[in-house]
Parts: structure tokens; C-alpha cells; sequence
């Protein structure tokens, strides 16, 4: 486990938040663009835990409990506009929802 | 335990506005329409008591990151347009309506399309996380505080209609805020690695002795993440379609909640610095986010045919003007000790504009808000066009209003642009940047008259339109006119409240600042005397 230096953890994190970040852009299903911004959090998480073992303190991994409560909240959020929107529309592409615009 | 009671101490008015919330939520399962129809009267009622516990109630004696003037300054701040909001919010007509015909059978039951009493009980989640952030004195705090402004606000979003662009627009909005929740909290990650403490006071010590690349880094990322919550570029895209998509008084919602929240956010994570900046990347992310931000708004303001999208695109021009203000920074330390008025004190300037544009965006809103176009709500320049042949009243609410955006004396919104930009001038010997920013400010503020001047035209010189019907809601009108008497009132006598925000922003920066050069004493101070 030592071996494992806190660039890595560092590394990961960064990857998988800017994974997440091009994925988010460049995908055009709503639940895939979810996914993306949960892997931009679990990118957040990761760092979170790489600099509490860092610093040698729990704040960091306390932190990360919040992060991951509130990416629930939004989960169920997300999947709920999901639903509402795919009875209305019977589609998941995000370019189907073009009312708006101007 | 006294360290808890002393925490507690703080938050009494955000604990009433979260029982008022629970209440809320129990009473719209109420079986009788008319005891649902109380879930307003009763979320006003909470949120009066929040306000009379944040003046009377017990008060933190430490803790707190931001100075205790200005934490109270801002709740009171949020009760007293809260108040009209809810005013403007209070009947939701066509939702009560939806439920009706569900109640009697006439249409079938559909949840997207009935109101009930939990649009209320987010209302107050939100106005309450609002209130959480002036208090945050920790990362974890902050973080939690600025989710539960926004997290209810997607809801209201996705209710407060049954068209769907209402939904089309929550699901915008929910993904570029999820989105931009991420980003911020990368930074306050960086924030952490930086310091080892997600304790506002232990980083703000931490911060004093080194200066670390990743700490301005964390700042820079937790700044480009909360401008999604001020309607900022570069997270400014949804800004048009969700002020459009949602009914009109979860957009006068929107206008001033998540701004203020976001706002007194950046705030506290500015006043982790040593010293606030006026020089280095962060003052350059704010100057270009700040002239970025207005010109967007306003170039795109010209173009619209859409009343609400025109005020959108206004409402972001209103935050790049803010962003000047924030630039500026707290008052220079002077010898007179703060006699000069609070021109020089950008942080004042900005928590007073928030009021000002509130107050005169919410009350356009509440105005379009009283029209109905085919069973909607009005929407586009046609269907306000000839609005003073019909309703004089609202038509003089609105003029007032917008001219107050444009910044006319003597209205609130002329004061309020007068101390955000004046501030900028009087800070400009730390940084001769700030000086452009005023002018493109002002350059700005010039383009957007044109399209202001296009609603007072189309209210006042427009033909009427035959399909415009009144939306019968007493409170919203009561809402529009409490608006305009207030900007006239507050823009002629304004000085109290223009006095209230500088006492209330006496930011307490770490030891080292350096006391600057006095030059807030060439511009003229004294704007009310004329």
C-alpha cells in the first residue's frame, strides 16, 4: 500500500474528473450525462481520500460521506426528471428537447 | 455541549425555516383543498418568524467567517424579498387550478401538474440554504449550504408549470448545475490539499503563511463552479431557457436566491486570501469573468423577442456588473475610519446591488406575471404590447422597474450602480485594470438601455393585443407594487439601507493588510444631496 505515492491518487482523481467532463460534452443520452457528472464526483472523491492520507487527518474521508450523500440526492433527482421527461417524450436524446432556444 | 449550543446559536432562524418547511410539506397532503390553500400563509408565517429570531434571537459569539453585521444583514436580506416573492409565488393560479380538476375528476390526476404544498416547503429549503451560507465556517458547510439553495430550486423548476418547457428547462438546468457542482468541489478538494483543513478559519491561517499554486488553483475552479449559481459566464447556458422554461415566479425566484447564495460564497472563499485580489490570476479570472459576463448579457439581451429571455440575458449582465463590485473588495483602510460613505467598499456595494436588482427584476416579473396570453403567461414583447391602455398600474410598476435595471436616477437601481462602480474607481490605484473594467462596465450599461428601453415601448407605444387577459392574483400585484413603491422609495431615500450594508461589511481580513493609499475621497460622495 505504501508504494501507492499521493500522486496516484491525485492522478486518478484528475483522470476520472476529466473523463467525466469530456463525457459530459460529448454524450447526448440524459443518463449517460448523469453517469458523467457522478464520475467527475467519484474523481472528487478520490482526491478527497489521496490528500487525507496526505494530511494525515479524517476531515478529507468526512468530507467525502457528504459527497457521496448529496451525489445520492442528486441521483434520485436526475432520475426522476428521466422518467418525467421520457413519458413525455419517448426519448432520452438531449437534442430531442429543443423548444427552447433564441 | 456549549461548544453545540453555541453552533446552534447561529442557525436558529435556518431550523425555523426547515420546520416551516416539514410543516408545509404536511399540510399540502392535507385532504381539504382549503387547508392546502393555508400552506402559503403558512411558509410567510415561518419566514417572518426566521426574520424576527435573526434580530432577536440568540446570536454566535464565534465561529463565523464573514462579519456578524453582514450575516444578519443578508438574512434579513432574504426574509424581506422572500416575503414578496412568496407574495409573487402565493396563488400559482394555473396549478391551483390543475389540482381542482384533478379534485373533481375532470381531468385525471397527473403529479407533474398539481401544485401542493411542497413548491412552498422547497421554497423555504432554498431561502434557508441561502441563510446556511452566510454562516458556513467550514468547507463541508459551504458545500452542503450551496447544494440546498439549489437542489430544491430543480424541483420548483419542474413543477411550477404543466408546459413542457417548464420540464425541458429543469433538466437543463439540473445538469449544467450538476455539472458545475462538481467543478466546485474538485476546487474545494484543492482547497483541502492545499491547507489540510476544510475549517474556513485553520485555511484562512494556513493561507496567510504559505501561498501555495494549488490554493489559487482550488479558488479559481470553486469560483468557475459557483458561477453557474450567479448566472456567470462560463456557466451562464441555461441562464435564457430556464428563465423562460419555468413559470414566472420561480424565475423571480431564481433571480435572486441562487445569485445571493453564490455571491456571499465567493465572498467567504475570497476571504481565505491574505489579502483580497487585485493582483495575480484571480483578479484576472474576475476582471474577464466580470466584462465577459456583462457584454454576453447584454449583446444576447439585444437579440431576443422573448420578454423573459430579454430579462435573463439582463439578469447575467446584473452579475458581471456585481463582479465588478466584488472585484473592488472591501473598504481601503482609511484614516477617517469609514466617514467617506461606501463608495470604496466593494463588498457593500455588492450586498446592497443584490437587493436593488432584486427588488426591481422581481417586480418586472411579478408584472408579466399578471398578464395572461391564451390561458399562459406572458412571454414575448407582443403580448405586453400596449399593456398601459389596460392596466396603468402595471404598466408604471414595470416602467419603473426596468428603468431602475437601466440604472436611471433617482432609483434604486441608479444608486446601486453608482456604489459598485465607484468602488472599482476608488480601488483603481491598486490595480489601474479596475479602471477598464469601469469602462466597459459603463459602455455596457449604456448598450443595455436599448433593449430595457424596448419593454417601456412596447408597454407604453405598443398596440394592443386583443388575447391579453388579467391573471386574476391579487398577492402578485400586491407583490409588483410593493416593487415599484420600493424602488422609487428606496432609490430617493436609500441611505439607510446603503449605510446598513457598509457597517454590515467590515471584512475581517488576516493582519497583513497593507494600508492603502486613500483615494476614495475624489469621487463625490454625498448622491443624495442633489
Amino acid at each position: 500500500m505504501n508504494d501507492i505515492a499521493l500522486a496516484h491518487y491525485l492522478f486518478t482523481g484528475a483522470v476520472l474528473f476529466a473523463l467525466g467532463m469530456v463525457g459530459f460534452v460529448t454524450r447526448r443520452n440524459m443518463i449517460l450525462m448523469f453517469l458523467c457528472t457522478e464520475m467527475m464526483f467519484q474523481g472528487v472523491v478520490v482526491s478527497l481520500v489521496g490528500f487525507s492520507r496526505l494530511h494525515g487527518n479524517d476531515t478529507g474521508q468526512t468530507f467525502v460521506i457528504f459527497v457521496l450523500t448529496i451525489a445520492a440526492a442528486e441521483a434520485a433527482l436526475a432520475l426522476g426528471l428521466v422518467v418525467l421527461l421520457y413519458r413525455r417524450k419517448r426519448t432520452l436524446d438531449a437534442g430531442a428537447w429543443a423548444e427552447l432556444n433564441g | 455541549m456549549s461548544v453545540m449550543a453555541d453552533k446552534l446559536a447561529g442557525v436558529w432562524p435556518e431550523i425555523t425555516l426547515g420546520l416551516g418547511a416539514c410543516v408545509c410539506m404536511a399540510l399540502g397532503l392535507a385532504k381539504a383543498s382549503s387547508t392546502r390553500k393555508l400552506t402559503s400563509w403558512v411558509a410567510g408565517l415561518f419566514l417572518l418568524l426566521s426574520g424576527v429570531l435573526a434580530i432577536a434571537g440568540p446570536q454566535p459569539t464565534s465561529g463565523l467567517i464573514l462579519p456578524p453585521q453582514m450575516v444578519l444583514y443578508v438574512k434579513l436580506a432574504v426574509v424581506a424579498v422572500g416575503v414578496v416573492l412568496l407574495l409573487v409565488a402565493a396563488q400559482l393560479p394555473s396549478s391551483w387550478r390543475a389540482t381542482h380538476r384533478a379534485e373533481e375528476g375532470i381531468e385525471p390526476f397527473d403529479p407533474a401538474n398539481v401544485m401542493r404544498g411542497e413548491f412552498f416547503a422547497f421554497f423555504l429549503f432554498s431561502l434557508a440554504g441561502v441563510m446556511l451560507t452566510t454562516t458556513a465556517n467550514d468547507l463541508v458547510w459551504l458545500f452542503l449550504s450551496l447544494e440546498l439553495v439549489s437542489l430544491p430550486t430543480y424541483v420548483m423548476v419542474a413543477t411550477s408549470q404543466d408546459r413542457i418547457r417548464a420540464q425541458e428547462s429543469a433538466v437543463k438546468y439540473f445538469f449544467l448545475g450538476a455539472l458545475a457542482v462538481a467543478v466546485f468541489l474538485y476546487g474545494f478538494t484543492l482547497i483541502y490539499g492545499a491547507t489540510g483543513f476544510t475549517d474556513l478559519s485553520r485555511v484562512q491561517s494556513a493561507a496567510a503563511t504559505t501561498t501555495s499554486p494549488l490554493l489559487t488553483l482550488g479558488i479559481v475552479l470553486a469560483i468557475v463552479g459557483i458561477s453557474f449559481k450567479i448566472a456567470a459566464v462560463p456557466m451562464h447556458f441555461y441562464t435564457a431557457d430556464v428563465y423562460q422554461g419555468a413559470a414566472t415566479p420561480v424565475t423571480a425566484f431564481l433571480a435572486f436566491v441562487p445569485k445571493t447564495a453564490g455571491f456571499v460564497a465567493i465572498i467567504i472563499l475570497l476571504s481565505m486570501l491574505p489579502q483580497w485580489p487585485t493582483h495575480g490570476p484571480i483578479m484576472w479570472l474576475l476582471w474577464i469573468m466580470a466584462a465577459l459576463t456583462m457584454t454576453v448579457g447584454n449583446v444576447m439581451g439585444l437579440l431576443q423577442t422573448s420578454v423573459k429571455r430579454t430579462l435573463a440575458y439582463s439578469s447575467i449582465a446584473h452579475s458581471g456588473y456585481l463582479l465588478v463590485g466584488l472585484l473592488a473588495g472591501p473598504a481601503l483602510l482609511t484614516s477617517g475610519g469609514g466617514g467617506s460613505g461606501a463608495i470604496g467598499n466593494g463588498i457593500a456595494a455588492v450586498l446592497f446591488y443584490l437587493v436593488a436588482y432584486a427588488l426591481s427584476t422581481i417586480g418586472a416579473f411579478a408584472v408579466l406575471g399578471c398578464v395572461q396570453v391564451d390561458g399562459h403567461e406572458a412571454d414575448s414583447f407582443d403580448d405586453i404590447s400596449g399593456l398601459s391602455t389596460k392596466h396603468p398600474g402595471l404598466a408604471a410598476v414595470m416602467l419603473v422597474c426596468v428603468l431602475s435595471l437601466v440604472g436611471l436616477p433617482p432609483l434604486l437601481g441608479f444608486i446601486g450602480k453608482i456604489y459598485l462602480f465607484g468602488s472599482a474607481m476608488a480601488h483603481r490605484g491598486e490595480n489601474p485594470a479596475f479602471v477598464w473594467l469601469v469602462v466597459v462596465a459603463v459602455l455596457n450599461s449604456a448598450v443595455s438601455a436599448v433593449y430595457y428601453l424596448r419593454i417601456i415601448g412596447a408597454c407604453y407605444f405598443g398596440k394592443p393585443s386583443g388575447r391579453t387577459e388579467p391573471q386574476h392574483c391579487p398577492s402578485r400585484r400586491i407583490a409588483a407594487l410593493v416593487c415599484g413603491i420600493a424602488v422609487v422609495v428606496m432609490g430617493v431615500a436609500g441611505n439607510r439601507l446603503v449605510t446598513l450594508a457598509r457597517e454590515s461589511s467590515q471584512l475581517a481580513q488576516p493582519s497583513q493588510q497593507t494600508p492603502a493609499k486613500v483615494v476614495s475621497d475624489e469621487l463625490p460622495t454625498d448622491i443624495h444631496g442633489g
